[in-house]
């Protein structure tokens, strides 16, 4: 009986703190989810397409029309999956968070939550940065592979693509910080008095 | 119960340190030259950032877990572990990706950006890539389940 009251005490001094933390979080999230989906829809419509002057043959030039394209290179495909797959992850968790209080399998919600983070965070890190080592290589080239720079002929491609890459890398510091919130939830929760 | 998760968190980054070695060893020592035309075309590592990127993760990677095995035997670290662990799955697999994302391109080129592959010429430097980026996406995979042994020792 005294156990009870003590327990339930407890659990009243801290509900506040953890009312305002579970809506920081949460604000937190839907920023994470904001900045993924903006990397995947500037990335998933990246498309330029040029003209260019070839060769002359006497007075008449010869065109070719080339289209820059995201699928055309396997590092973007994976930058646009990796994200999309994160700004689902991240709307499940707002849906869960807001709507499924009571959703619970085996008293492991916690710690699949943060398990879950744990992988986003991961698959981010890794679209991210081939993301941006493809992009290095557009813009420099490589002499000593023979590889052209492609950024001085598709700017605007280039551009949005710097856009994505740099919405993606803020997804990745804020899914840090949310992950690193959900481990400390996990840490922290208040152990069930058994019998 | 800790006991053994201890054991089995130590074994798992022992072998992550072997793997990140390899990945290292196998990266810095990848050169290759090949004549094409009269004119000498040579391939290292360190002609490309993501590589040089990919040899730097590694290397922090396998010296944060040393010490993280000499520091499992004080159990004061536990969460600065946990956090720490974090940062270096991250780190793994970030450079393993990027290095994927290059090695992609110099195996297969890429015919819109007019790109030739260069493993056709340079055979051994892409054989001994290979091998680096097998034991680097080892090193991701055992660091992972590392974090969920850390993950759960702090429960």
């Amino acid at each position: 009986m005294g156990l009870q009251n003590e327990e339930k005490l407890e659990l009243g001094c801290s509900s506040s703190q953890q009312r305002s933390k579970k809506w920081v979080l949460l604000t937190v999230r839907v920023i994470a989810f904001l900045a993924t989906a903006t990397a995947t829809l500037v990335m998933a419509l990246n498309k330029e397409t040029k003209t260019l002057v070839v060769a002359m043959v006497g007075s008449t030039p010869i065109k070719v029309t080339l289209t820059a394209k995201f699928q055309h290179t396997p590092a973007f495909v994976f930058f646009v999956i990796a994200n999309g797959m994160a700004s689902f992850h991240n709307l499940m968790m707002i849906m869960v968070e807001l709507f499924g209080q009571k959703l619970d399998y085996k008293g492991l919600r916690l710690a699949m939550i943060a398990i879950l983070d744990m992988t986003t965070v991961a698959l981010i890190s890794g679209g991210a940065s081939a993301a941006t080592f493809m992009a290095e290589v557009g813009k420099n080239g490589n002499s000593h592979a023979r590889w052209n720079k492609i950024c001085d002929k598709f700017e605007t491609f280039c551009d949005r693509g710097g856009v994505a890459i740099i919405a993606s890398s803020a997804g990745l510091i804020l899914m840090l910080i949310i992950t690193a919130m959900s481990i400390f939830k996990l840490l922290n929760k208040p152990k069930s008095v058994s019998s | 119960m800790a006991k053994i998760n201890k054991i089995f968190s130590n074994i798992l980054r022992l072998l992550a340190v072997a793997a990140t070695v390899v990945a290292i060893v196998f990266m810095v020592t990848s050169h290759d030259s090949a004549q094409v035309l009269n004119l000498t075309f040579t391939v290292k590592y360190s002609y490309t950032p993501a590589f040089k990127f990919f040899v730097i993760g590694e290397a922090i990677a396998g010296g944060y877990t040393v010490i993280s095995i000499l520091l499992s035997f004080k159990t004061l670290f536990w969460r600065l572990i946990v956090i720490l662990d974090m940062v270096a799955t991250v780190l793994l697999a970030s450079s393993i990706s990027a290095a994927l994302a290059i090695a992609q391109v110099g195996k297969k080129g890429s015919t819109h950006a007019g790109w030739l592959p260069v493993c056709g010429q340079v055979p051994h430097f892409c054989d001994q890539v290979t091998v680096a980026l097998l034991a680097g996406f080892a090193a991701a995979v055992i660091y992972f389940v590392i974090l969920l042994c850390s993950l759960y020792a702090v429960l």
